[in-house]
């Protein structure tokens, strides 16, 4: 039986048997090459579901919508898992909820080509599911670090090299929105009383917004690049995300996503903590 | 509107077409930068953006649909409305005026587009002055679609790849040489004096156009759709085609016919500018009342006011559908939703269901009061 059989064959017992009210998967989109969150409520229907390369967007993002639902089964590839092992620490979804339909991935297609946060993927399966769907896929070799090259700029050609990236940010925040950590009912940028940050798309307001939201991503982030797939305007995401995420892991030695019992890295305090920088 | 049948038939028997070889083009193209800016379609990373050039060679002709339409340039995402400084409250520091402007390569969807919003910034009633004088000041130079993309269907929605509304002169590429139809008496100044296409040479862009059309399969009933629309409002369906949609304003700001902004000031030891930018019906802040009330507070509710307002509110308001089939939206979609499928699902329910079934069960209970 083929992976997307034994997939579709599950989903459609846990709707069966009534264990999910829905199951949150994929389904082929009509422009070839394309696919879509699936939401799946009737056993029947769960023959629409798939997974392959054109998967890509991170399922997590949806949790915090339709928890209110009941108990949901959920397709999750290891960058999803991560996702929701996020979102379990910072309480905004009950283990006992999901059944996490774990599925290895050999990488997703970004327009037609290997997805870059997939190239540096170090958790390609699930690091928490209920139960595999298919095999575990084999641990492929990173590509070498994609920040080298950033990291060898000035700190006056880093700010360049960022300005020139957000410079063709239309703020249309589809990075926030499909993104597992953005569920705020208010984000900051849409605050405006106070205003926080400015609506324009001027460089200062832009960096202003990506910065921030990096620093928000610190500790929390598990580099799924879905940030970077949705962005209509190609703008690299994952530079920010890739770099907060390295210096997490430098400073606290914390990899986001990993263990649901331990806190977010930055939302926990040790008297070990590195803190030189407090001058 | 003169795009009845009769109007572009007299049009077409007016005008002469002509042959603009590429170097010929090259060099209006110069021309052109040397009186105002000429923006064109520049290759960026893996798509094309329109961008300033001052000669055909930065130009990438050859690539269907830049990242953003035209529409930024005759409606900024943000524009500067006036400048002011609090010490001199009766004084305000107007913006400066546009300059002419030059668009070349715009695609007949965006033109088109370009028609829609014409009819909201300048059309009856009131006018947009900053829209008004950047669209008196802009001559449109389009380029027929010979190979449209796997996401476009402007001829599902009263377009067509060789369209020419909106324009001042469309060109085809003939290879090598471009045939050029002037469609206003701009697009006519602009091709004045140049050789007339043969009757090879309008064969030929007639067979691309057959070309064209046989690539767009899609069909959309939209007078059977707005019809539809028009009892649809509490329908349960919204919900389900909500489910996806993150609710980013990606699929609006590409958009060429989305037209709705925000004026914001930006003040710094009391001087200060009013500026306006785009906004978009999908932000929760959108429709956020300062009461707290939010009369769009659903996802569903958010997604519902694009699809309405694209196939259903600006036919009630100006008498016609605001999708151009620019396949945009489709394109740039985080959660991968078409549009296409959109439209399909809900012919699909709304045709099956009567009218009084399509009420949610708050709806009747409002209509028994």
């Amino acid at each position: 039986m083929s992976r997307e059989d034994q997939l579709r064959k599950r989903a459609k017992e846990l709707l069966a048997k009534k264990e999910v009210v829905l199951v949150l998967g994929y389904r082929a989109g009509k422009r070839p090459g394309s696919a879509t969150p699936a939401f799946v409520t009737r056993p029947e229907d769960a023959d629409g579901l798939i997974f392959d390369d054109r998967c890509g967007i991170n399922l997590a993002a949806y949790l915090p919508r339709v928890k209110h639902r009941g108990r949901i089964g959920i397709v999750a590839k290891g960058c999803d898992s991560r996702s929701i092992v996020a979102l379990l620490k910072e309480k905004q979804v009950d283990r006992g909820q999901l059944v996490i339909l774990g599925v290895g991935c050999e990488g997703v297609k970004d327009n037609g080509r290997l997805s870059d946060s997939c190239t540096t993927c170090a958790y390609p399966n699930p690091v928490l599911c209920d139960e595999m769907i298919g095999e575990k896929v084999a641990e492929r070799e990173p590509a070498p670090d994609p920040l080298a090259d950033f990291e060898k700029l000035t700190p006056n050609q880093r700010w360049q090299a960022l300005m020139d990236d957000v410079s063709r940010c239309i703020r249309c925040y589809a990075c926030r929105q499909v993104c597992p950590n953005c569920y705020c009912p208010t984000c900051f940028v849409d605050a405006n009383n106070p205003q926080w940050v400015g609506k324009t798309t001027a460089g200062s307001d832009n960096i202003m917004f990506h910065l921030m939201r990096a620093m928000h991503m610190a500790g929390r982030c598990v580099e799924c690049g879905t940030c970077s797939r949705g962005c209509p305007m190609g703008i690299d995401l994952m530079k920010f995300n890739r770099k907060v995420a390295k210096v997490v892991k430098e400073r606290f030695g914390a990899v986001a996503g990993m263990n649901p019992d331990e806190p977010p890295a930055l939302a926990a305090f040790d008297p070990n903590d590195k803190q030189e920088f407090i001058r | 509107m003169q795009s009845s049948a009769v109007g572009v038939w007299r049009l077409e028997l007016r005008v002469t077409q002509r042959i603009l070889t590429a170097a010929a083009l090259d060099k209006l193209v110069a021309e052109w930068a040397k009186s105002g800016a000429v923006y064109a379609p520049v290759k960026v990373k893996d798509w094309t953006e329109f961008r300033r050039v001052s000669s055909l060679a930065e130009a990438d002709l050859t690539q269907v649909n830049t990242k953003l339409s035209a529409r930024g340039l005759l409606f900024p995402q943000c524009e500067t409305m006036f400048r002011f400084d609090t010490s001199q409250p009766d004084r305000a520091e107007q913006a400066a005026e546009p300059g002419a402007q030059v668009i070349l390569g715009v695609r007949p969807c965006d033109a088109a587009g370009i028609a829609v919003l014409d009819k909201f910034f300048a059309g009856q009633g009131e006018t947009d002055t900053f829209y008004q004088r950047r669209r008196e000041k802009t001559t449109l130079v389009g380029l027929t679609c010979s190979a449209p993309a796997d996401t476009c269907f402007c001829s599902a929605v009263g377009g067509s790849p060789t369209g020419t509304r909106g324009l001042d002169l469309l060109l085809t590429d003939l290879g090598g040489k471009y045939l050029a139809e002037p469609v206003t008496d701009k697009g006519s100044a602009l091709v004045k004096g140049l050789p007339e296409a043969s009757a090879p040479d309008l064969a030929k862009k007639s067979e691309l156009a057959d070309k064209a059309a046989v690539a767009i399969t899609e069909r959309i009933d939209t007078r059977q759709l707005k019809g539809l629309l028009d009892a649809a409002d509490s329908n349960p369906i919204w919900e389900e085609l909500s489910l996806p949609c993150v609710n980013c304003g990606a699929c609006t700001f590409v958009c060429p016919t989305c037209h709705c902004f925000d004026i914001t000031d930006e003040m710094r030891k009391g001087r200060g500018a009013r500026i306006r930018v785009w906004d978009t019906c999908q932000f929760c802040m959108y429709s956020q009342h300062a009461s707290g009330h939010n009369p769009r507070q659903t996802h569903a509710s958010r997604f519902r006011n694009r699809v309405m307002d694209k196939f259903k509110y600006t036919v009630d308001q100006v008498g016609e559908v605001s999708c151009v089939g620019c396949g945009r939206c489709i394109r740039e979609c985080p959660a991968g939703i078409d549009i296409r499928e959109t439209v399909e699902r809900l012919v699909l329910v709304l045709a099956e269901q009567p009218a009084d079934a399509m009420q949610t069960a708050d709806c009747k209970v409002q209509k028994a009061k």
